[in-house]
């Protein structure tokens, strides 16, 4: 037997086409509304296990590390020219960042994954009055200061990258924030587990006064410097 | 000259007898008539044919209260039931839109740190498919 043949399959009954015939209308089923609810069922079932998912950290956030640490400081310039912008990893590879010295000096580091759909947010000087955040996949724009979204669809701010500059000029990524959350609170948060007495000199509440050395970073405040 | 031109001139032959119209008597007798299909199982009634197509299916229509014949005949001896059917459907429905929306707060609370809001919202996704999974076996087991 070749594999092209095909087993004999079962027939109707020979001689009794009322019961093919019957055969054939039973099994044009109609979609009812009982199965409109099943699946109105299955879907909610499935909205409920998407939600535990969610809950239980199945999706990635910008900074969250692998092995619950904080973030190592990382040069990423040596210097960054007002108007300029820099794309860079941080901390891990899969972590796109951008960072921006806008035209009053000041030196700003964004998550470069927009929170609509990911796609890379760019930064246009030529946009706005002082530069933008832009993500093109639909028009997503995001404040160059604070990474508040300003226009189109992302439904959250975007996750800040802190950044200070040493004397030399150097550039240096040193934690990361969540979206809407405040570089004070991200970077206590990072480091207060993992580096207390660098947390309690930045004056961290949960740990003042628990660490006695000085932090090796820069004589600025992290995030920004004008 | 052709053949043709020749016949042209010539006087018009006799017509064969094929083409003339035969008499009435030369014409076969037609098929007795029978109206429906030569195939019987076909010419079955409609309802027997398709017994999934029903006067009433697919409709609520309120005025049918029996089964036929009769008065009032219809599908549908309980109307009251097509009513609580779709009343459930769309109950359901608007949980499920509830839990469209719950999921984008979830995910947002998530990806700002909020991880308690964001249980608490996983918690409230649980409950609506408790509400719709009720709703969808409290359907009557008679069907």
């Amino acid at each position: 037997m070749s594999v092209t043949d095909q087993p004999p399959s079962p027939q109707p009954p020979a001689g009794d086409p009322r019961e093919a015939l019957h055969d054939r209308i039973a099994a044009d089923s109609l979609t009812t509304r009982r199965d409109y609810l099943r699946i109105v069922a299955t879907v909610s079932g499935g909205l409920a296990v998407g939600g535990l998912g969610v809950a239980g950290g199945i999706l990635p956030r910008h900074g969250d590390p692998d092995d619950a640490k904080a973030p190592s400081p990382k040069r990423i310039a040596d210097q960054l020219l007002p108007g300029e912008s820099l794309a860079f990893h941080y901390p891990d590879e899969e972590d796109r960042a951008v960072a921006v010295r806008l035209d009053d000096g000041t030196l700003v580091g964004y998550s470069a994954i927009c929170t609509h759909l990911a796609c890379a947010v760019l930064w246009r000087k030529d946009r706005g009055t002082q530069g933008e955040l832009y993500c093109p996949c639909h028009e997503g724009i995001f404040d160059a200061r604070t990474g508040e979204v300003t226009a189109g669809p992302p439904p959250r701010a975007l996750p800040k990258v802190v950044l200070t500059e040493q004397v030399d000029g150097s550039i240096w990524a040193v934690g990361t924030t969540r979206s809407g959350e405040s570089i004070e609170h991200g970077l206590c948060r990072q480091l207060s587990e993992d580096r207390p007495d660098l947390a309690s000199r930045i004056g961290c509440p949960a740990v003042k006064g628990g660490g006695a050395e000085a932090p090796s970073l820069g004589p600025e405040t992290p995030g920004s410097r004008s | 000259m052709t053949d043709a031109r020749q016949s042209r001139n010539q006087e018009p032959p006799e017509r064969p007898a094929a083409s003339r119209p035969p008499a009435v008597s030369e014409y076969p007798e037609p098929p007795e008539y029978h109206p429906g299909s030569a195939r019987p199982e076909l010419n079955r009634p409609v309802h027997e044919r398709y017994p999934q197509i029903r006067a009433t299916s697919g409709y609520g229509d309120p005025r049918i209260r029996h089964t036929g014949p009769g008065p009032g005949a219809g599908t549908d001896q309980e109307p009251e039931r097509s009513s609580k059917l779709t009343a459930r459907l769309v109950l359901a429905m608007t949980v499920v839109v509830g839990q469209l929306w719950g999921l984008t707060v979830v995910i947002d609370a998530w990806m700002e740190g909020r991880t308690g809001t964001a249980w608490w919202g996983a918690g409230f996704l649980c409950l609506s498919f408790l509400v719709v999974l009720g709703l969808w076996l409290i359907d009557p087991k008679d069907r």
